[in-house]
């Protein structure tokens, strides 16, 4: 849990530091199907890592989106909605792939849903969502490969 | 046994924590009163771990716009020191005494502007410990861009000129026509009341006059750009901010006297 809040820290930290520019892409959420998807995580800690993914969203939403209760449910949202995926899988089905294809779909739901639901739909915020899932990629493909290592060791 | 490993299904928790989300929601959204302190008090909370952030970009700002600017402001200053000089001469001629400026101002950082709100306001780093008063002016570049409108002792929150619950009176620089200045809530301005016989032209500047208790006068605000459809004999005629209020990273709020309403 420490490192997921050092994640949420550095999420705020570079939105701060970028404020204006772009909006940052959802580490925190990328973090959280991360933890929350490895081969070893059990439901307890699922269920725990929900309500942190809840409580996260809304001080994001405090902070940033002034629409406190949004980033929560859709962040709550996407992680039960994964985890309920990825358990209803044969373990042979729950490759690097589906896991890339998870964390994508998320993020372009949470972008997609911030763009309709947030902002006054515009050229401008529709380049800065844009912009957001462009800088996702590369993290995706992090994300994948630090899964694809760790599920390796827990094989 | 069965309940328990219900509960412990993570899609239950995540519908009620969906459900709930969307309740937390609405209920900000019913109680704005309450919305605004939570917001306040968890940005109060942030300003710590944030300020590294914030320091850096701006260091990283200030220094590249430093070299634009310095060109810019050293003009500046010569034409201000070229009218304050032949001002001062014609005090002198009239018998005037020059008062000494009373007003200080304060530098101060914007911390948040959230982008619905983008046009209505945003939160300084400087609050009433600074001196800031409640309807102080709020300045960039010399331009007046709002006013305090609420006052923490470590922040403020400003309302811009471009909301469409500001108003100000305003006068035209050269005709010495009196107006007011409103927002519209998109980035526009328009000087209201100005009577359809005047004539404004375009490109005349537009200022604030005399009337608020922190507001003093004759802060630039805008040049006048075209007027309006006529309006019960009375032309809106639309102002161009002379701040540029989409790259606001410090403003100066007045922390001086009082003026008279």
């Amino acid at each position: 849990m420490i490192s997921l809040t050092v994640i949420w820290f550095l999420q705020d930290f570079i939105q701060v530091f970028l404020m204006g520019f772009f909006i940052v892409p959802d580490i925190f959420l990328m973090s959280l199907l991360f933890v929350a998807l490895l081969p070893g995580t059990i439901k307890e800690k699922q269920v725990l890592l929900i309500w942190v993914a809840f409580a996260g969203g809304i001080i994001w939403d405090f902070r940033w989106t002034n629409l406190p209760g949004l980033t929560a449910a859709i962040n709550a949202g996407l992680v039960s909605l994964s985890c309920y995926t990825w358990r209803k899988l044969p373990a042979q089905g729950r490759t690097v792939v589906l896991f890339a294809f998870i964390l994508t779909a998320s993020i372009l739901f949470s972008g997609l849903a911030h763009f309709v639901l947030w902002t006054v739909p515009s050229q401008v915020a529709f380049r800065q969502i844009l912009v957001q899932q462009l800088l996702g990629v590369p993290l995706v493909v992090i994300f994948s490969l630090i899964y694809w290592k760790a599920s390796d060791r827990n094989v | 046994m069965n309940i328990l490993d219900r509960e412990m299904k993570p899609w239950l928790h995540g519908i009620v924590a969906v459900l709930f989300g969307f309740c937390l929601l609405w209920a900000m959204i019913t109680f704005p009163k309450m919305h605004n302190t939570l917001v306040d008090y968890v940005n109060k909370i942030l300003y710590y771990p944030e300020k590294p952030a914030i320091e850096l970009r701006n260091i990283i700002k200030y220094s590249s716009n430093w070299v634009l600017e310095r060109s810019t402001l050293q003009d500046r200053v010569s034409k201000l020191e070229l009218a304050n000089r032949s001002m001062a001469a014609q005090l002198l001629n009239a018998s005037i005494k020059p008062i000494s400026p009373v007003e200080g101002m304060v530098t101060a950082k914007i911390t948040l502007r959230y982008p619905e709100d983008w046009w209505q306001g945003f939160r300084v780093d400087k609050g009433s410990k600074d001196g800031i008063k409640e309807g102080a002016a709020v300045t960039s570049e010399g331009f007046l861009i709002g006013r305090v409108m609420r006052v923490y002792s470590s922040y403020a929150w400003i309302q811009m000129i471009t909301s469409s619950s500001f108003l100000i009176a305003a006068a035209v620089d050269e005709t010495r026509d009196l107006g007011v200045i409103n927002g519209d809530d998109k980035g526009n301005l328009t000087l209201l009341y100005v009577p359809e016989e005047r004539g404004l032209k375009k490109g005349m500047g537009v200022s604030t006059s005399l009337m608020g208790r922190h507001v003093p006068p004759g802060i630039p605000i805008g040049r006048i750009i075209e007027s309006k459809e006529s309006k019960d004999g009375f032309l809106p005629v639309r102002i161009e901010a002379g701040a540029h209020l989409t790259q606001l990273y410090s403003v100066e709020v007045y922390t001086g006297g009082e003026y008279k309403e």
